[in-house]
Order: C-alpha cells, then sequence, then structure tokens
C-alpha cells in the first residue's frame, strides 16, 4: 500500500495537498463565522458564540480531510509520468477552482444577485428551462477549468507559478489549523463541562 | 361484648353526618395531609411549545382548531386567562418549572440557564418520593432538565425521539454541549434562506444524502417534515407513541414532564390538515402595527393559517394521547396538566414569538386540568400565572407546597380566589446576572394589564407605557393610558416597586 502511495505522491507532497485543500474550507468557514458572531453573541452570549466558531472550525478541518482523501484519489488518474510537484500542484488548481466556484454560488444568494427579469421570463416561456440553465453553466464553467488546466499541461510557467501560489496558502493555512486547534480546545471545555 | 347499637349510639354517628357530607369539600380546601391519606395519584405536565390561547378554538376562536381538546375539556378544569411568564422557551419554561418568575431564576437570555439556586428548586425536587421523568423535544428546555438531573430518575434523551438523521449523530458526539453543536452543524451543513453554508462542498452532499433519509415521509407532510429549527426532522406520533409506552413501564406514582415542539414554527402540519384553512373566510381583526415591530412581515395571514393547521395536528395527538391514558387505566389515577410554555401572534407587524412586546396572542397560553374521576367541566376566568402550576400540582399531590414559589394554588383547588399581581417579563438582551435595563414587561391585576418597556431605543425617552382593560377589549386595541393616567401611574408604581425590588441584589 505505502509503496502504492509512493508512486504517486511524496508525503511532503501530501502535507501541501492537504494544505491546499483546507485553504479554501477554511477561509469560507471564518468568513461565513465572523459574519455571523455579532448576531450569535446578541442572541445567546460570548461563550456560546465562540463555542458556535469552534464547532465550525472542528467541522471544517473533518471537511479539509474528506476533500483531501477524495483529491489524493483523484492523483490516481493523472499520468503517471507527472513528477510528484506537478501532480500536486495540478490538483491543487483544481481544488481552487472548485472552491471559487463553490463561494461564487453563495455569493450570488448572499449578494442577493439575481438573474435579470428578461432572462427569468425567457425561460419561463422555454420548454426546458432547467436544460437550459444547466447549458449555460456548464459553457460558462467548463472554460474556467479547462483554460488553466490547458496552460498547466503546456507550460511550465504555470506549474510554477501554482506551486509558489501553494507554498503561500499554505503558510496561511497553518494559521488556520492553529484555530482549529483552539477551538478542538474550547469544543472539548465545553464538553468536559 | 354486646354488637347491638343502641339509640343512644345511633345518635351519636347521626350528629357527625353534617360533618361526614362537608368532610370531602373540607379536605379539598385544606387538603394537603388529607389527599396525602389516599394512594398518592401521578402528575403528568403536557407542554406544547408555542401554544397560544388566542388560536384555540376552546378559547372562542373562529376557527376549529381543537376539537379534541375542546371534547375533552367537559371533563376538565379550564382556565381562560392564564399567562405565561416570558414570551419565549427560556423564561417561559423555566418558571413554569420552578415556579418563580423570570427575574428571579434568571434564565433569560435565549439558551439561558437558570441561576445555580434553582437548580435544586423544581417540580422535579418538589415530587422527592415520585418516579420523575422528562422529555423536551425543544432543546431549550432541555438545558434545564439537564440542569435538574439530581432530581431526575430519567431523562430521555432528546434525540431518540427524533426521526434517524445524520444530525442526531452530532447530539449524540457532543452529548454535554448538544444545543451549541447543533447550531454550529446547521450554519455548517444547512444551506439556509440566505443560499449560504459554513460548508462549501459537504453540505451539498449532506442535503441530498438527508433527503433521501426522509424520502418515504416526505408525501405525508406536503410542507415538510417537522423539525426543531432547521435540523432534527421528528413526528409527534413517535413522540406521543413513546410517552405511552413509557409510562405504563415506569413506577408509580410518577410526575412526568413532557415538552413537545408542535406547534411551534416551522408550522408543518401531516397531509390530513394541510390546507383545511385556505380560503376559509377567516378574517382576523386588524391591529396597527407597533412601534416595536422589528420588520413588518407581509405574510401574516398564511403563516397564521399554516399555524392553526399545526394546530390541528397537535390536537389530533393529544387526543390519542388521552384516548391512551383512559384505555391503560392511568386517567383513573393522574392528574393531567395541557400548557405551553408561551404563546405566537401574526399581527401588529410581528410574527413569532420572542420580540419585545407582550400582546396577548404571545402570553396567554391554555392551561387546562383534567381531574381524575371529574365529569362536569369547571371554567376559571381567574388572572394565573405559569408559576401557579408547580404550587397547585403539589398541592394536589398531597405534597408540601415548595416555600420557594412564587405561585399560589389556583382555583377551585384552592380555599381562596388568588388576589395578587400576574407579571410577564422578557429581558432577552439584558445580561443575566445584572439589573434590569433593557426589558418588557407586563403587570394584570384586576382587569387592568399595564405594558411597561423599558431600554429600547425605539422608544421615546427610553420607555413605553400602555395601558388595556383586558375584560372589555380582549384585543388590547384601546389604550387606556391618555385618558386613565392614574389608574396607569398607580400600576406603573407598583411594577417599579416590584423591579426595584428584584433588582436590588445586582445593583
Amino acid at each position: 500500500m505505502a509503496t502504492f502511495i509512493t508512486r504517486r505522491y511524496s508525503r511532503q507532497g501530501l502535507w501541501s495537498l492537504f494544505l491546499v485543500c483546507a485553504f479554501p474550507v477554511h477561509f469560507w468557514t471564518l468568513i461565513l463565522v465572523f459574519r455571523d458572531i455579532s448576531w450569535l453573541t446578541e442572541r445567546t452570549n460570548a461563550w456560546d458564540a465562540i463555542g458556535v466558531a469552534s464547532y465550525g472550525m472542528i467541522f471544517a478541518f473533518a471537511e479539509s480531510v474528506v476533500i483531501f482523501l477524495v483529491l489524493a484519489l483523484l492523483g490516481f488518474l493523472t499520468p503517471k509520468q507527472w513528477e510528484y510537484n506537478r501532480r500536486i500542484a495540478f490538483l491543487g488548481l483544481l481544488i481552487l477552482i472548485t472552491s471559487g466556484w463553490g463561494m461564487i454560488g453563495q455569493l450570488l444568494f448572499l449578494w442577493n444577485v439575481f438573474l435579470p427579469a428578461q432572462a427569468i421570463q425567457f425561460l419561463r416561456s422555454s420548454s426546458h428551462p432547467l436544460r437550459i440553465i444547466y447549458t449555460v453553466c456548464l459553457i460558462v464553467v467548463t472554460p474556467t477549468v479547462l483554460l488553466p488546466v490547458y496552460a498547466f499541461i503546456r507550460s511550465n510557467r504555470a506549474v510554477m507559478f501554482m506551486q509558489n501560489l501553494m507554498e503561500r496558502l499554505a503558510l496561511l493555512t497553518t494559521f488556520y489549523l492553529f484555530f482549529d486547534l483552539l477551538g478542538l480546545i474550547v469544543v472539548i471545555i465545553r464538553n468536559i463541562g | 361484648m354486646n354488637n347491638r347499637f343502641s339509640r343512644r349510639d345511633f345518635l351519636k354517628l347521626a350528629g357527625l353526618l353534617p360533618a361526614s357530607l362537608l368532610a370531602p369539600r373540607l379536605s379539598r380546601m385544606l387538603d394537603a395531609p388529607a389527599l396525602a391519606q389516599e394512594k398518592p395519584k401521578n402528575v403528568l405536565v403536557l407542554v406544547f411549545d408555542a401554544f397560544s390561547a388566542y388560536d384555540i378554538s376552546l378559547y372562542g376562536y373562529a376557527r376549529q382548531t381543537t376539537p379534541n381538546i375542546d371534547r375533552l375539556a367537559k371533563q376538565a378544569v379550564v382556565y381562560h386567562n392564564h399567562f405565561a411568564a416570558g414570551n419565549f422557551t427560556t423564561p417561559g419554561t423555566a418558571s413554569l418549572l420552578t415556579g418563580v418568575l423570570p427575574w428571579t431564576h434568571r434564565a433569560l437570555n435565549l439558551n439561558g440557564r437558570i441561576a445555580d439556586p434553582y437548580v435544586t428548586k423544581s417540580m422535579f425536587s418538589a415530587f422527592k418520593d415520585y418516579y420523575r421523568i422528562a422529555y423536551s423535544h425543544n432543546g431549550f428546555a432541555n438545558t434545564f432538565l439537564k440542569q435538574f438531573h439530581n432530581d431526575l430518575d430519567e431523562l430521555i434523551p432528546r434525540e431518540s425521539l427524533y426521526l434517524e438523521s445524520y444530525d442526531s449523530l452530532i447530539s449524540t458526539l457532543f452529548k454535554n454541549d448538544d444545543d451549541i453543536a447543533s447550531v454550529s452543524w446547521v450554519r455548517s451543513m444547512k444551506v439556509n434562506e440566505e443560499g449560504s453554508a459554513y460548508s462549501l462542498f459537504l453540505s451539498h452532499l449532506y442535503e441530498s444524502l438527508q433527503e433521501r433519509k426522509i424520502e418515504s415521509l416526505k408525501p405525508l407532510f406536503p410542507r415538510g417534515l417537522p423539525t426543531t429549527g432547521l435540523v432534527n426532522p421528528y413526528l409527534l406520533e413517535t413522540a406521543i407513541d413513546a410517552l405511552g409506552g413509557r409510562l405504563s413501564e415506569i413506577p408509580q406514582p410518577f410526575a412526568g414532564y413532557f415538552h413537545f415542539m408542535p406547534p411551534h414554527h416551522p408550522y408543518r402540519t401531516s397531509r390530513e390538515f394541510f390546507n383545511v384553512f385556505k380560503r376559509d373566510g377567516f378574517k382576523p381583526v386588524e391591529k396597527p402595527v407597533d412601534v416595536l415591530a422589528d420588520k413588518i412581515s407581509k405574510e401574516q395571514p398564511r403563516r397564521r393559517t399554516e399555524y392553526d393547521e399545526f394546530i390541528l395536528y397537535c390536537d389530533r395527538e393529544f387526543g390519542r394521547l388521552y384516548n391512551y391514558l383512559e384505555s391503560s387505566g392511568l386517567l383513573e389515577n393522574t392528574w393531567v396538566v395541557l400548557t405551553s410554555d408561551h404563546g405566537e401572534m401574526f399581527e401588529r407587524g410581528i410574527s413569532g414569538h420572542g420580540s419585545k412586546v407582550l400582546y396577548q396572542p404571545v402570553v396567554r397560553i391554555p392551561l387546562m386540568i383534567l381531574e381524575p374521576g371529574r365529569q362536569v367541566r369547571a371554567d376559571v376566568h381567574e388572572y394565573t400565572s405559569a408559576v401557579d402550576v408547580l404550587p397547585t400540582l403539589t398541592h394536589l399531590a398531597g405534597q408540601r407546597t415548595p416555600g420557594w414559589t412564587e405561585g399560589v394554588v389556583l382555583p377551585p383547588y384552592a380555599a381562596t380566589t388568588p388576589n395578587r399581581n400576574v407579571y410577564v417579563v422578557q429581558a432577552i438582551d439584558n445580561a443575566q446576572y445584572a439589573s434590569l435595563t433593557q426589558a418588557s414587561t407586563v403587570l394584570v391585576k384586576e382587569d387592568y394589564k399595564l405594558h411597561y418597556y423599558f431600554g429600547y431605543p425605539e422608544t421615546t425617552e427610553g420607555e413605553l407605557v400602555k395601558l388595556f382593560d383586558i375584560k372589555s377589549d380582549p384585543e388590547e386595541l384601546m389604550d387606556l393610558y391618555p385618558s386613565k393616567k392614574g389608574v396607569a401611574s398607580e400600576l406603573l408604581n407598583e411594577l417599579k416597586d416590584k423591579l426595584a425590588e428584584v433588582n436590588k441584589p445586582y445593583l
């Protein structure tokens, strides 16, 4: 098993991949936690609000682990001849693009951005509104995935750029993991009491 | 030994006849020790959360929302002017359980806790020799039940009566902190009304898995399955069946407290009652938007209709429980109390409960006592309070009335009619152990109801006073404060004196 894994990944590479998976998940959780914290404090108290944030960080950590495992498995589908770092950078790129779309999807609701009235009217009048919506989404999303992937395969500069970005994000994510640790301590205290 | 009865003996005994006729009445009036001679009866308190007397047909509501309760009330004592101690679960339930007002037990804030001195002063500590059993769907009420664990023989785990779902995993995993863990879980995994969730990816996966799990029940609940907040789907049927089953197994006498979530929001009735009140021509009394309304809710008629249809679901299940108690013989030796922790309102631009206002729909709640052997309905119109329930129950059970309660034994069981003030307190944003500086309070005396709100920026000069005659104006449409200044200032002074008294320890 160990050999099977080490054929595709180095230990350092897996750690970097975990950090890049944890980054968007924690980033988004923290943004929403900070958005909620005053609301929570008003309705409960500071300790309970910290509790909600702490559990949120623990759940974010668990989600990061799940995503990391899925992505690491996905990495076995990449070409064998790719070197470790290129594979990690590629998987990192995929997770960042997917997270970006995940955030945009939620932000559109949070900012009350909806389709213009004419577009809704058009969809209403069509016989297959869902098919149209999915096709439009595919048209918008596909280039945002394919173009970076193409650049990544063709250009070493893109790989270098991604590796640099991951290094920087790794530092930030380590900081987030420190929050996870604090969250874990809070959760333990709350459950002992 | 001559066993024959002499004329003299007969006359002696005949002299006791009037006394023997009076004895049952006297013993009921004086009664704790006398009742205690009988085999102790069980006590069962059933709370339906956010159940407003305003929307109950038993109390005169135009929609027929409670056919079963109406029917069963024919053998009960029905209280028509019963007040919750607060306008949301925390203060309301804490007062019901401890028999003291929110400014005393200090469970003022959302999910607040009862102050330490009252943790050992509850309904459960008052029934020491009974088998004490409790359950709550509602997490806030469950917080108190956990606080009382030393005085409970059995606390049925909250999640055990939810439908099997992944949410219950969190309650199980974080047993000692399940409320806050659940709140965070909801915010992480459930895409809320704004379209966001802490979790970027798993929230979508979770939703689809969860949907699959309850797929088969969905057709039975066209508005979705009832849930506690946004999580924990449950069926009231499950809880009623479990309660009925458990009560026949446990030792007697028992003192049970069961707190059911319906008709609390979300109002998701079963298919049987879905849309039964839709377009029925019902027109609620129009009332002006209140100065303390947070945001104007435009959907009040629809919400009210859904709420009323959800009440029908509660009523059906209460009827089923009654039938169960009757067929199992438990009803013959059990005092059953039906009540609520607070009401619900759909008027003046405010929907739900827990807002700053204390109008009748949100504070006037049902109280009905089903007395073993009673065949005739008794109606009590005196103003009564949730804090009266505990002393009344101990009195009925022949227990010593706890010295700490601020309530009184209710008529018709009390020797005299209570003549005292009824208070309602809401101080959700006030610090727990500080004097009340931002609160909504009500004083009910004779037929007057004085509202006194203070510390809110929306009010001029930081306070707002209203006075209503709730006998002649039960809808609270005519504010008498400008025209009856004398009465208002007398009541206000009394209320302020009371506030000064309860604030004293925190100054």
